[in-house]
């Protein structure tokens, strides 16, 4: 099985063999890439980057993102989770938006300030 | 004629097409299969000296023509007396408008879309001909010079940006001597200043100019005006004078009793006028028809044109162009201008087409324009092109103006018929409208002059064309003079306000690009757009996905993203 | 008139960068447009950004938080909301007059770091014909009215190009519940990174077609559908290969075009391939002493990186000028390559390394970079597996490999050889 790393911008080109259960992975530059690759044949994982609503005329959408990776095919869970936020006080970076979306163990954070410093 | 005519039609349209004399015109029926069989008949049967070739030759396989109308229906002009109603708001409505605002008549202005200059007369090169080109004896010819005369007058009054620079025609040695006599006589005759130059002559006023080349000739009174800002200007002083403007107002039926309207019925109501002036441009012929003085026909001639980028400005000074020297060839593709604004502008094309809105541009055309246009100045190229639209000229098969009382209703008149040089004439056609009007709405009631009349106007500040010391003074009194929100043409946020807060009620985005040039630099509005939205969004207090490009249903934006929960309304600054 | 020694112009990362660098030494003045720092990054809401410079991925606005951060403990001062309208040269100095809303200022200083980012090419300027409807937006305009208007710019999407934020478009509008019908890629290869295609096109099922560009847009009011055609490796339509796709919003990915109106007002020669001023490795105009250029100004880089270290390397050079005459070593790139930034090489310089941006036109496998001096000499080679034009190449190389040479040659061979 062939596939891109997502990793870096590199992109490396990565070959992932299974030969009785062991697991041979050639292309990749770094161990980023082994990982990732290992991860994506079991369960693959992915960041998700939005916005949430404010109540802020300058400022209507605030930038949010997940703190790390969820699994691929809760994308849109994720998505109907974050539309539903309104934003109605100030938050700074790096502010929690929603705690442990969705039970993922990964919450989503402000990647702005709803104010400008 | 009509045998001719008719033998003509069966040989080259088929056995189904016929003609008829119809009151003094021609009228041709039947159908073709190709577009240009269609023009070819019209052309031919205005050989023969009917008032009007009446072209209803139709199309295999055409499909309706698309017309862009409001989308809505109201009151808003139900049972409206007029002493005078124009029908379009291109240069021709909007002068004739500014004209007749100087009596005590009521005026109103229609056109369906949401603003004046929306057509053709946003869709040319802006070029104030000198008037060499028309025949001699036509209307063209005679409100082509008088029109030209006339400008340094209107530019002034209504503080149009004017640029008397002149055109230089380059020529081969070969071309010049065999044509030389023959414009020394047109331009006799027509009244029009000429200049031979030699080449030296040539390089002074254009030192760009290739340098392949024997002489030229200058037409020292050809001049530039920036058309869109011009009809703007008209229809700004008519408005301070009183004159309605009715946009989004469609003209639908119109109801005549003995010989004379009694009513135009519109998507907005009932529209009861005195007068009725058909200045509607590609549907003048359909609105002398609905009024039931069918007399022409308006065949679309599209007109491709480019736009260069501002940095390459400098290669031209005036308007130039270097005829093919080729007589069998296609000759149409305009020339060189230098806009008002600085960018080089070339074209306008020349093609036949069945459609009155189809704004098309292709590449081919784009490209041969600029081919053909660099033997005049080769430091031009396709890599300076920024931009590129087209316009449609009101084409009849007369190939001149149409500027008259009807002969069959009483209280209509036709400024119809006028293509290119529309721009250059339009002072001219709006003065003898003018007196046109006075004379037939003076059966019904006593037309006098207005104690006041406004005759002066004035644009809203340009920051840029100030002196340094003008532009910080003006941004002191007030500071969105100083916010730039379109970067490639240095447009301020108060210039667009200007635009916003203008008599005739605008709301565009295309509006106010045409008035202030946002949008129309090498980005081509990629960063200003959504800025000019905000500001359009916030003036006119509605929200932002309610704005349009060119009105009726152009929305720029679809639905907001996250769907609405309410708590949204509680907005906070 | 107030007096600077460094003006830098724009705020996004590569003027955020210059100006932090510039200030350890000189007297710097920033000045921004808009009416917050931070540049396109403001909009560019995904993660990604950070990775070389932070270790971090970031989302954009995070990378320009940081560096505003680092902005706000210097001594520099910023203008926003300001734009400059003129720039002349003087003797030993530059004027910069300024506009903003209390009114028109004028600045001088002794050099200039020009970070004014670049702009996105047009439909026009990839002969898209047809209708004006509304709902024809460059990648970058769509990317405003969704991540800091909260519109979408429409319901329907095709995407005309596959840069990196045409793809990254896709998924966004993906993801807030806009269709893409596909990405639409008139060249035989995505432009943008492959990272991005698998994440923003493969995940989402969002179907890519090479070869194939949008020709034609229907629609008076709004778009309605646009033509695609196959095209031949000369960007020849195929006739036949005409399909019409419903659609009422066509976004363009296709390409950007570093803004160096400034730069050509004062005369500065540029490179037709950057498009950006010829420059040397302290990334000083060739032709106009005591301007500097960096950021995608300078050339369009694929990362952000890479963007604020070509600022703070300009800043920092632009702080240190002294206006003494240069000798100037010309770099003569291979046909193979699309560019290289510097161009030249000035060989007095402070640094011990000279740092290389390079491209290649075409997608290359097993290949090696060879520099060779004026005696034909080999100074350095490096092996590659692949070359692919999205990716940027750099090279650091000491200095000192350059010396005693009027020129060199950088060219592309064939990775086998043994060297």
């Amino acid at each position: 099985m062939n596939m891109y790393c997502i990793e870096c911008p590199n992109g490396c080109f990565m070959e992932i063999t299974d030969y009785e259960g062991k697991i041979t992975v050639t292309g990749n530059k770094c161990k980023k890439g082994y990982v990732y690759a290992l991860q994506e044949i079991t369960a693959p994982m992915r960041t998700v980057c939005s916005t949430v609503k404010t109540c802020f005329r300058n400022i209507p959408r605030l930038p949010v993102r997940t703190s790390g990776s969820i699994p691929k095919e809760k994308i849109f869970e994720v998505m109907n989770e974050i539309n539903k936020i309104t934003v109605s006080e100030n938050v700074s970076i790096g502010d929690i938006i929603i705690n442990n979306v969705l039970n993922t163990g990964v919450d989503i954070i402000a990647t702005s300030n709803t104010y400008e410093s | 004629m009509k045998r001719k005519i008719d033998i003509y039609l069966k040989k080259n349209i088929g056995k189904s097409a016929t003609s008829s004399e119809y009151r003094k015109s021609i009228l041709l029926e039947g159908e073709a299969d190709s577009w240009s069989k269609i023009i070819s008949a019209g052309k031919y049967a205005a050989k023969f000296g009917y008032k009007g070739v009446i072209n209803k030759i139709s199309l295999k396989g055409f499909s309706e023509d698309y017309i862009s109308k409001p989308d809505f229906t109201d009151g808003k002009f139900n049972n409206y007396n007029t002493d005078v109603l124009i029908i379009g708001g291109g240069i021709i409505g909007c002068s004739i408008a500014r004209e007749l605002s100087k009596y005590n008549i009521n005026i109103l202005l229609i056109d369906k879309e949401s603003d004046v200059a929306y057509h053709t007369s946003s869709r040319n090169d802006g070029m104030i001909h000198p008037g060499l080109v028309p025949k001699p004896g036509t209307k063209k010819a005679f409100y082509n010079v008088r029109g030209n005369y006339l400008w340094e007058k209107i530019s002034e009054e209504l503080d149009i940006e004017l640029h008397r620079t002149g055109s230089v025609i380059t020529y081969d040695k070969k071309f010049l001597n065999i044509i030389k006599p023959f414009l020394k006589m047109r331009a006799d005759k027509n009244g029009v200043p000429i200049e031979f130059l030699n080449k030296d002559e040539v390089l002074k006023y254009e030192p760009f100019s290739s340098d392949d080349i024997v002489g030229g000739i200058r037409l020292p009174t050809a001049g530039i005006v920036s058309p869109y800002k011009a009809t703007v200007a008209y229809a700004e002083n008519a408005a301070v004078n009183g004159v309605v403007f009715g946009f989004n107002t469609f003209a639908e039926k119109i109801n005549t009793v003995n010989g004379e309207i009694i009513s135009v019925e519109t998507n907005r109501g009932k529209i009861l006028p005195k007068t009725v002036i058909n200045a509607a441009g590609v549907y003048s012929d359909i609105i002398a028809q609905m009024a039931g003085d069918m007399f022409f026909s308006i065949h679309p001639r599209k007109g491709q044109i480019a736009i260069l980028d501002k940095k390459y400005g400098n290669s031209l000074y005036s308007i130039l162009s270097r005829p093919n020297l080729n007589f069998h060839s296609d000759t149409k593709g305009g020339g060189l201008v230098k806009t008002v604004e600085g960018n080089i502008l070339v074209g306008p094309s020349a093609e036949e087409i069945p459609y009155r809105e189809d704004y098309s541009t292709d590449y081919k055309t784009i490209i041969s324009m600029i081919s053909k246009h660099e033997k005049a100045l080769n430091r031009i190229n396709k890599n300076q092109i920024i931009t590129y639209f087209s316009g449609i000229r009101a084409a009849n098969y007369e190939e001149d103006f149409i500027i008259e009382k009807s002969d069959y209703i009483k209280n209509l008149i036709h400024a119809a018929g006028i293509q290119s040089p529309g721009i250059a004439s339009a002072p001219a056609v709006s003065e003898e409208i003018e007196k046109l009007t006075v004379e037939v709405l003076s059966v019904y009631k006593e037309v006098k002059r207005k104690d006041k009349w406004i005759n002066r106007r004035f644009s809203s500040p340009q920051p840029l064309k100030l002196s340094i010391k003008d532009r910080g003074n003006l941004i002191l009194k007030n500071p969105d003079y100083g916010k730039i929100i379109c970067r490639c043409e240095e447009i301020s946020r108060g210039e667009i306000i200007d635009a916003l807060k203008s008599p005739l009620e605008i709301s565009d985005l295309d509006s106010v690009k045409r008035r202030t040039r946002t949008g129309m630099g090498r980005c081509q509005g990629g960063f200003c757009t959504p800025l000019v939205m905000q500001i359009i969004s916030e003036f006119k207090n509605e929200p932002l996905n309610s704005v349009t490009k060119k009105g009726h249903t152009s929305f720029i934006l679809g639905e907001k993203t996250k769907e609405f929960t309410g708590d949204d309304l509680n907005e906070k600054v | 008139m107030k007096k600077y020694d460094v003006i830098v112009v724009g705020g996004g990362p590569a003027g955020l960068a210059a100006a932090i660098s510039s200030s350890e030494n000189a007297k710097t003045l920033l000045i921004e447009r808009e009416h917050r720092l931070g540049g396109i990054l403001k909009q560019c809401i995904h993660d990604g950004f950070g990775i070389i410079k932070f270790g971090e991925k970031l989302s954009g606005p995070e990378y320009a938080e940081k560096y505003k951060d680092m902005v706000k403990e210097k001594n520099i001062d910023i203008i926003t909301d300001s734009f400059i309208t003129d720039i002349k040269k003087n003797d030993k100095t530059f004027s910069v007059t300024v506009v903003n809303s209390s009114g028109i200022s004028q600045y001088e200083t002794y050099s200039v770091v020009l970070a004014t980012g670049c702009r996105e090419r047009t439909a026009k300027q990839v002969f898209i014909n047809g209708e004006r409807p509304a709902g024809i937006y460059t990648a970058g305009t769509a990317q405003y009215f969704t991540n800091i208007l909260g519109y979408l710019p429409g319901k329907d999407c095709v995407i005309l190009g596959s840069g990196d934020i045409g793809l990254i478009m896709a998924r966004r509008l993906t993801l807030e519940g806009a269709n893409v019908k596909g990405v639409f890629e008139a060249k035989s290869e995505p432009s943008g990174l492959m990272r991005n295609i698998v994440q923003c096109l493969e995940d989402y099922d969002i179907p890519l077609e090479l070869s194939t560009t949008v020709s034609r847009v229907f629609g008076k009011e709004r778009v309605e559908a646009v033509e695609t055609v196959r095209v031949d490796k000369n960007m020849n339509y195929i006739p036949g290969t005409e399909k019409v796709v419903k659609a009422d919003t066509l976004i363009l990915s296709v390409g950007l075009i570093p803004e160096n109106e400034i730069a050509e007002k004062l005369g500065i020669s540029t490179d037709i391939k950057t498009k950006g001023p010829f420059v040397d490795n302290s990334l000083m105009s060739v032709n106009v002493p005591g301007i500097f250029c960096c950021g995608n100004a300078l050339h369009v880089n694929d990362l952000v990186d890479y963007v604020s270290e070509s600022g703070e390397t300009a800043g920092k050079n632009a702080a240190l000028y002294k206006n003494t005459n240069r000798k100037l070593t010309k770099i003569i790139i291979s046909d193979e390559f699309m560019y290289c930034v510097p161009q030249y090489i000035n060989y007095e310089t402070d640094e011990k390394n000279i740092i290389f941006y390079i491209r290649v036109k075409n997608n290359c496998n097993n290949v090696r970079i060879i520099i060779k001096n004026e005696r034909d000499e080999i100074v350095y080679s490096r092996k590659y597996i692949i070359m692919r034009p999205p990716e940027m190449e750099r090279l650091v190389i000491n200095k000192e490999l350059f010396k005693n040479t009027s020129f060199i040659n950088i060219s592309l061979e064939n990775g086998d050889d043994n060297i």
